[in-house]
Order: C-alpha cells, then sequence, then structure tokens
C-alpha cells in the first residue's frame, strides 16, 4: 500500500473526529476573515485556549459519564461552589492562620478544592450506582444544592481570590524558553514512541503501517505543537491552565482506552446486559466514573476561582451545559457508548471560539447563544447523515 | 362435514432467504371452531399466523387466503386492515404498555372521542362491556403493571375482542401462566365459543389441545402433515406426526469418552429475583461428567433459560438445593464469581446479552478476560491484540480484521465471537444457551464441531436448545424439563423425540433415578 491510500484510509477510519477538527478550522478562517486578521492574533489565539480550560475539564470528565449511560447536570454549581470554597479559604481563613504563607494557602486551595469534588462524585456516585435512584433526578437536585449551597457561603457578596501563587494556576504563563523545552520533550516522545510501537508490533508479528505513514503523522503532530507553542510564545508562553488541561486530557484519554476502567465503563454503555453477563461489576465501575467526574469537577473549580479571582454568587452558572454540549460535538453518543477524550476538548474548543469570534464581532449576547445552539444541533444533525451515507 | 368455512388458505407458500417457512399449505377453518395448531419449533406456526394478521403482508408470499368466502388482500398498513376485517391476535408476549390502565391499553390507538378530545366516561364504559361480555374478572381503571401475568394475559384478549373480532388467534397463550391460570383461559376460550368466535390455537403444551381444541392441523417443516378432529387423535399418534423425519447427517461424529462426575445439581429450586411468587426453578437434578455434553431439553416455559442463567448466578435466587463443582459447594451469585469457578455462558440472546454490538471483534472477545492481559491501570493491547487473534483464528471467525464493529458481521460468525469471548476464559463448564438459534445450516454445523473438539479437550458443555434433532445429534444425555423441574434424565441410547416430548409434555413422568 502507497503512502496516500494509507493517508485517505486512515482518514476514512475516522471521518467524525477528522469532521469536526475542519469544522474548527472553518469557524477559525470565518472568523478571522470576518475580523481582519483580530481574530488569529497570537494574545487571542492564547486566550482563546485560556477560555475553554474550565468546560473542558468538566467535559473530559462527562464523556465517560455520558458513555456510561447516565448525565450529570450538578457540575457546573459544583464547580461554582467548589471555586467559592477556595476564595473563602484563601480569604477568611488562611489568610488569618497562616498570614504571608501565599505558596502554602494556595497548595490548601488546591488540596481543599480536590477534596470537596471527590467527597460530591462520592455523595452522587453512591446515590446512583449503589442507590438506583437516576444520574438525572440526582444530580438535578445536586445542581439546586450547589446552588443554593453557594448562596449560603457567599451571603451574596463576592469574595476575591487572587493571591499571587494562585493566581498563577490560571493566569500565568510559562517563559517562552521553557515552553519550547516542553515542546521538544512532547516531540521527542512522539517520535520515541513511534519506534517503541514499531518495535513491539514487530515482536508480536503483527503486520504494520509503513515507515512512511508512521513518520508522517508523527511529524505532523509533531508539527502542530511545535506550531502552538510558536504561536502562543508570541504572546506571553504556554498558558499554565492549558497546560494542566492537555495533561488531564492526555491520562484520561490513555485510561479511556487502556485501562479495564476505561473499558468497562463503554461496555456498560454498549450494552448493559452483555457486560453483567461478562462479569463486570456495573455499580462499581458507575461509582468510579462518578468519583472522577468529581475529581475532575475540583479541578475545574480551582481553575474557575483562580481565573476569575474571585468567587461569586453566578460561578459555574450554565457550565453544565457547556460541558455536555462539547461531549455532544465531540461525537460522544447521548445513548451511550461512543465517545472521545479528545473529541471532548475539540467540541469545547469549538463552542469557546464561536464564543469568542462573536465577541470580537461585537454580536450581542443573545446572539451569541442562539448561534451556539444552532451549531450545535447541526453538527448532529450532520454526523447523523455522514454516518447514514457510509 | 365441513360446510360453513370462515377461513380458506389456499397453496400458501412462504419463503425467507435460505429458508421454505411454509411450503404450500393448504388448510381450513370452520366458523366457530378451536381450531389447534401444533408443531415443533420453526414448522411455520408462527409465520402462518403471520401472514393472516397482515404482519406478512399480501405480495410477499404465494398461493391465498380466502376469508368469508373473498380473497384477502391485506396490502399497505396490513395490521390494521387485518384487525378491521375482524381478525385479531394474542401474540406469546404480551404487547401490554404497561403503565397504563386496562381500559387504555384495550382503546389504544382507537380511543372513543368527542369533539377531538377521548372521551374517559365511554372508554371506561365500554370497556366494562367486554370485560362483561367475555366474563373477563379485571378491573377497567387497574394498572396493567399491578395486574399478574394471566389477568395480563385476559387485557391481551380483551384488547383482540374490543374490535369485534371473528376469528382469534392465541399464539402459545400458557407459555407464561400457572396451572389455575391456564384453567381460567381454557374457560374463556370455551365462552368465546360460545359468542361464535372462531378461534386459532397454538401452544406447545399437547394436553391444551385435547382439552379445548375442535380440530387439530400439524405443521412440519413448513408443510401440512394433516387436519384431523381431535377426538381421532391420541397423543402418541400427534407426538408422531409432529417428529417424524429422518435425521440427516447434520452432526460431526466424535470419539470423545465423558470422565469423571465435575459437577452436580441437587433438588435446585429458584424463584424469579423480580417477584419472590414466581417459582422458576422447581426441582432440578443432574449431574454432569468430564468432557461430556449435557442436553437441555424441554418446551418454551419450561425453564431451560431460567436453569442456564441460574447456574451461572444472575438469574434465578436459589430458595432450595446444592450446586457442587468439583466436589466443592458452590453458590452463585455473580457472573464474576461464575467465571472465576470456572463457569461460562453463551447467553440465549446473543444479541441483548452476549454482544456490544458496536464494539470491535477484539473489544468483544477480550471483555470478560481483561485481567488476563492487564494490570491496574494498563492493558497491554499488543498482548490483547495477539490473544484475541489466536482466538478468532482458532474459530476461523470471518471478518475483515479484528476492528470492525460486530453487528456488521453474520449470524454465525456473532455467535463464534461470543464462544471465544468466553474460551478465552478457559472454563471448565460451558453453559450454552440454545446455541444455533437462529443461524444457517452451515455454521452451524461449525458449531456442532466447535463444540464436538471442546468436549474431546475435556470442556464440560450443557447445552439447552428448543431442537430436538440437535439435542439427539450432539449429547451424550438429555435432560428433560417440564414446567420448572427435571422431567428424566435420559442415555442418548434410549432417547428418542417421541421419548422426550412425552416427559417435555409431561404425559410421562421420570422413572426413578437408575
Amino acid at each position: 500500500m502507497n503512502l496516500p491510500n494509507e493517508l485517505v484510509q486512515q482518514f476514512r477510519r475516522n471521518i467524525q473526529t477528522y469532521s469536526i477538527i475542519i469544522a474548527l478550522i472553518v469557524i477559525w478562517g470565518f472568523f478571522g476573515v470576518l475580523s481582519e486578521g483580530a481574530y488569529l492574533q497570537p494574545q487571542n489565539f492564547s486566550n482563546l485556549f485560556r477560555q475553554m480550560t474550565v468546560t473542558s475539564f468538566l467535559a473530559i470528565g462527562m464523556v465517560l459519564v455520558i458513555v456510561t449511560g447516565n448525565i450529570d447536570l450538578s457540575v457546573g454549581k459544583a464547580a461554582g461552589f467548589i471555586s467559592v470554597m477556595v476564595a473563602h479559604h484563601q480569604y477568611r481563613v488562611w489568610h488569618a492562620l497562616i498570614p504571608d504563607q501565599p505558596l502554602l494557602a494556595a497548595a490548601l486551595s488546591v488540596v481543599l478544592g480536590i477534596g470537596l469534588g471527590i467527597l460530591w462524585g462520592i455523595i452522587q456516585g453512591y446515590i446512583i450506582s449503589y442507590q438506583g435512584i437516576p444520574a438525572f433526578i440526582v444530580t438535578l437536585g445536586g445542581l439546586f444544592v450547589m446552588r443554593g449551597a453557594i448562596l449560603l457561603r457567599t451571603e451574596g457578596k463576592t469574595i476575591p481570590a487572587n493571591q499571587p501563587f494562585f493566581k498563577t494556576i490560571a493566569q500565568g504563563y510559562i517563559d517562552p524558553k521553557y515552553s519550547w523545552i516542553i515542546a521538544g520533550v512532547v516531540i521527542l516522545f512522539l517520535i520515541f514512541n513511534m519506534f517503541r510501537s514499531r518495535r513491539k508490533k514487530r515482536e508480536y508479528g503483527f503486520e504494520q503501517s509503513s515507515f512512511a505513514m508512521d513518520l508522517s503523522m508523527t511529524f505532523f503532530f509533531s508539527l502542530l505543537v511545535a506550531l502552538y507553542v510558536y504561536i502562543v510564545n508570541k504572546y506571553q508562553g504556554f498558558q499554565i491552565p492549558v497546560l494542566l488541561l492537555a495533561i488531564a486530557a492526555v491520562i484520561l484519554a490513555y485510561v479511556s482506552n487502556n485501562s479495564r476502567f476505561g473499558r468497562y465503563a463503554y461496555a456498560i454503555g454498549g450494552n448493559r446486559e452483555a457486560a453483567r453477563l461478562s462479569g463486570i461489576n456495573i455499580r462499581k465501575s458507575v461509582f468510579q466514573v462518578f468519583v472522577l467526574m468529581g475529581f475532575l469537577t475540583g479541578i475545574a473549580g480551582i481553575v474557575l476561582a483562580s481565573y476569575v479571582g474571585y468567587g461569586t454568587i453566578a460561578a459555574g452558572e450554565g457550565y453544565e451545559l457547556d460541558a455536555i454540549a462539547a461531549a455532544i460535538l465531540g461525537g460522544t453518543s447521548p445513548l451511550g457508548g461512543e465517545g472521545t477524550i479528545f473529541g471532548a476538548l475539540v467540541g469545547a474548543l469549538i463552542m469557546s471560539s464561536l464564543t469568542n469570534g462573536l465577541q470580537i464581532m461585537n454580536v450581542a449576547p443573545g446572539w451569541q447563544q442562539l448561534v451556539k445552539g444552532l451549531v450545535l444541533v447541526l453538527a448532529v444533525f450532520a454526523d447523523a447523515r455522514l454516518k447514514r451515507n457510509r | 362435514m365441513k360446510n360453513d368455512i370462515i377461513l380458506d388458505f389456499q397453496h400458501v407458500t412462504k419463503k425467507f432467504p435460505g429458508v421454505v417457512a411454509l411450503d404450500d399449505v393448504t388448510l381450513q377453518v370452520e366458523r366457530g371452531e378451536i381450531h389447534g395448531l401444533c408443531g415443533e419449533n420453526g414448522a411455520g406456526k408462527s409465520t402462518l399466523m403471520k401472514i393472516l394478521s397482515g404482519v406478512h403482508p399480501f405480495g410477499t408470499y404465494e398461493g391465498s387466503i380466502l376469508y368469508e368466502g373473498k380473497e384477502l388482500k391485506l396490502e399497505n398498513r396490513a395490521i390494521r386492515r387485518a384487525s378491521e376485517a375482524g381478525i385479531a391476535i394474542v401474540y406469546q408476549e404480551l404487547t401490554l404498555v404497561s403503565s397504563m390502565t386496562v381500559g387504555e391499553n384495550v382503546y389504544l390507538g382507537k380511543e372513543p372521542r368527542e369533539n377531538g378530545f377521548i372521551n374517559w366516561n365511554k372508554l371506561y364504559s365500554d370497556t366494562q362491556k367486554v370485560l362483561n361480555k367475555y366474563n373477563l374478572d379485571v378491573e377497567p381503571q387497574a394498572i396493567v403493571g399491578n395486574l399478574g401475568v394471566g389477568k395480563q394475559q385476559m387485557v391481551e384478549i380483551a384488547k383482540a375482542l374490543a374490535v369485534d373480532a371473528n376469528v382469534l388467534i392465541l399464539d402459545e397463550p400458557t407459555s407464561a401462566l400457572t396451572e389455575a391460570e391456564i384453567n381460567q383461559l381454557m374457560e374463556i376460550i370455551r365462552s368465546l365459543k360460545a359468542h361464535g368466535v372462531t378461534c386459532i390455537y397454538i401452544s406447545h403444551k399437547l394436553e391444551e389441545f385435547f382439552r379445548i381444541a375442535d380440530c387439530m392441523t400439524i405443521l412440519r417443516d413448513g408443510k401440512v402433515v394433516d387436519t384431523l378432529p381431535t377426538k381421532e387423535l391420541s397423543h402418541e399418534q400427534l407426538v408422531k406426526m409432529m417428529v417424524g423425519r429422518e435425521m440427516h447427517k447434520r452432526f460431526p461424529p466424535s470419539k470423545r469418552k465423558p470422565g469423571k462426575v465435575i459437577m452436580e445439581v441437587e433438588d435446585l429450586h429458584a424463584q424469579d429475583p423480580n417477584d419472590p411468587n414466581r417459582t422458576v426453578l422447581n426441582g432440578v437434578t443432574f449431574d454432569l461428567r468430564r468432557g461430556e455434553i449435557l442436553g437441555i431439553a424441554g418446551l418454551m416455559g419450561s425453564g431451560r433459560t431460567e436453569l442456564a442463567m441460574t447456574l451461572f448466578g444472575e438469574y434465578g435466587k436459589i430458595t432450595q438445593g446444592h450446586i457442587f463443582l468439583d466436589g466443592e459447594e458452590i453458590q452463585p451469585h455473580s457472573a464474576s464469581a461464575a467465571i472465576q469457578k470456572g463457569l461460562s455462558l453463551v447467553p440465549e440472546d446473543r444479541k441483548g446479552y452476549g454482544l456490544i454490538l458496536i464494539q470491535s471483534v477484539r473489544r468483544n472477545i477480550s471483555l470478560p478476560n481483561l485481567s488476563q492481559f492487564s494490570s491496574f491501570m494498563r492493558i497491554d493491547r499488543l498482548a490483547e491484540l495477539r490473544a484475541t487473534m489466536q482466538q478468532s483464528k482458532s474459530l476461523d471467525i470471518k471478518a475483515p480484521s479484528l476492528e470492525v464493529p460486530v453487528n456488521t458481521l453474520s449470524g454465525g460468525n456473532q455467535q463464534k465471537v461470543v464462544i471465544s469471548k468466553w474460551l478465552m476464559s478457559k472454563p471448565k463448564v460451558l453453559i450454552m444457551d440454545d446455541p444455533c438459534r437462529g443461524i444457517d445450516v452451515g455454521a452451524k454445523f461449525e458449531i456442532y464441531k466447535l463444540m464436538t473438539e471442546l468436549a474431546e479437550k475435556g470442556v464440560s458443555i450443557i447445552m439447552t436448545s428448543s431442537e430436538l434433532e440437535e439435542v439427539l445429534g450432539m449429547c451424550d444425555r438429555v435432560l428433560v424439563m417440564y414446567e420448572g423441574r427435571s422431567n428424566g434424565l435420559l442415555d442418548i441410547s434410549e432417547a428418542s423425540q417421541e421419548r422426550i416430548m412425552a416427559l417435555a409434555t409431561g404425559i410421562a413422568e421420570s422413572e426413578p433415578a437408575k
């Protein structure tokens, strides 16, 4: 098989993934032209990615929740509550207990946020999987509970969360020099991984794709990484929250494909009965998925507090819907069993690209919402068509 | 003798791809009689009734049907047309909406209306009238889900009769009923007859025909064997007419020698886990030897599948009795525990229970076996791929690659995927619940061959089957189930279709164990 043929095949196999990437590029081009280039300036490009991080942490967890045939409507407000709690402790508690120790305060904030997130995941997961109450109901209730908890904690006031170290989590940049080093390490890893996987396949005696094919794929991804770092370096460097998101997403994508936990989640969503008869403990798996969702909600809450610099009453309002929309845009089946972490990231990026673009064009907020809604339905419609014609 | 013919099937032939389901069927049904229709699974009973009720519309079969002397042509919206013509059918599976009331179900899709809105008073009073007319003892306002299966069956009948049916088809109405409920149903059917309704009655329980049918038609392999008044028939004759065919060389030869006993089941009783009042197993006793293929025969509803699932720990709640594996008592309570003990189950409904259709062949095969090539966090994908590849090669699964979703494969290959999945866990005992249902003859032979090879390697197989030929051709011994209990364990040398049928229909009682 020659290289072009292999490339076409690769494209066909992953047509869903590639089609949303193409949609993303079309959106960028569209706004780039309309804004006469302002949209694609390094500063805006850098912000675009930074803006998607909070939703993205929720969206990558939401993929697995939806894959098991469940839903979590509470994540937005839960992340909001966590951001409020983090702000509250920084401003009112640690300020008094451990003054002048911003690093320790930041570390404690992270521990608190993650702890609360996991706790929330355990509570919801337990009720859903071990008590058998539908996730829709439990998490809808959870949404109200968290909304109430935010009001009680803030007492209607805005709490600052802008201590220097803590601020870095969502507002910091890695120095361009170090950003290049990160890019270099990633590229080296891609190359190393290519050779390692080829050698392994040879050892096992499997047929493998041609060297040219592997090399061109590796080259393509390396180029993307380099290009990204080149652009963000033109502004202030690699954005720390984006780096955190990338790490979380890579780990989660790996786990969803290569661990029993991930496989079981997809199996349960694909056919619950077949999964049960295959000896899978469905309750345990679903519980674990919700705990993981809680963990990611905790991180989203921390990043939110750091990003906004405040804990506010409106924190996280509607984020659950953005997260669900991102997952669905990225190809997650609302019926369960299908969906990818990478897809959800692209979905989130499409959403934030639309918001950002429309803002730059000074489009009224009402129209921004309207366009996002239409794009979501249109994308799923196009996808359904694509599948039927195949 | 036959004067007033309401239904007249003339040379009806129906072909499905690769199968002739009905082959030149000609039969007459007299007005007002109860006409029994019997035959083995796959004899064509249900297909014939599906033509009559419009599921297979006019034009998809050859021949003609005369109804009230005129040709019946059910074309577009055929099912509705059939019911408008006065032909009603009560299906084997209940087709009621369990969250609705009796009245809502009876008039579903034909609600009486006034000014465009449903007239609830008329709906419920009409329902009451139908129920009274045929002595059906149900409350029109009761929620169907709260009723027992017997009462639900009555609602189903009321639903069919609410359209003034002339002909009522009952397709195995008793398969889920208790003895008392069956008696009640028989009364209802007699009262229908008194009201001039013609009934076509399908059942697997032969004694029911002798209780109510005036006349019987026996089908075999899509052909009519004969139509006779029930009075002129005996049980033995009926069974012979149903099964009387030669055995072809459809099964692979085997030189296996079953070894010592590996599994023993003693007086097993179990109930439906969702309904403690429903007993599903009512005293099952048997033993299984190493490298043996043990057949489980029985009619629909006799507890075959329930037994298979209960042994695997995934269905029945065991209330009494013991199961020993390798001399050690086991208490199956979950699939994962059963797998660990060395039991595997190839479930009856491979699409519903066996496979994840949207996932690849590789993922399906490796699903219950992931612990073989994974540590806490990581699955060794190449090891997984190698193992699934070996498995699929040894079973000769025909798929373009291991990465295609299983819903693109043929039925036989899908079944091989299910079997591969379970062989990978190296079971001592493989339970196969009707493994050859719905797959074509060639693929069947391959699966039979595979089973024979496994048994020769020392795997013990418990195979339930709805086809007697399969049981006789494949098994070393046959356990016959009747109403949830074991009614005889026959060595293959003493088993015959007639003998098994007699035990399975409860005509003969099991002899004391030797």
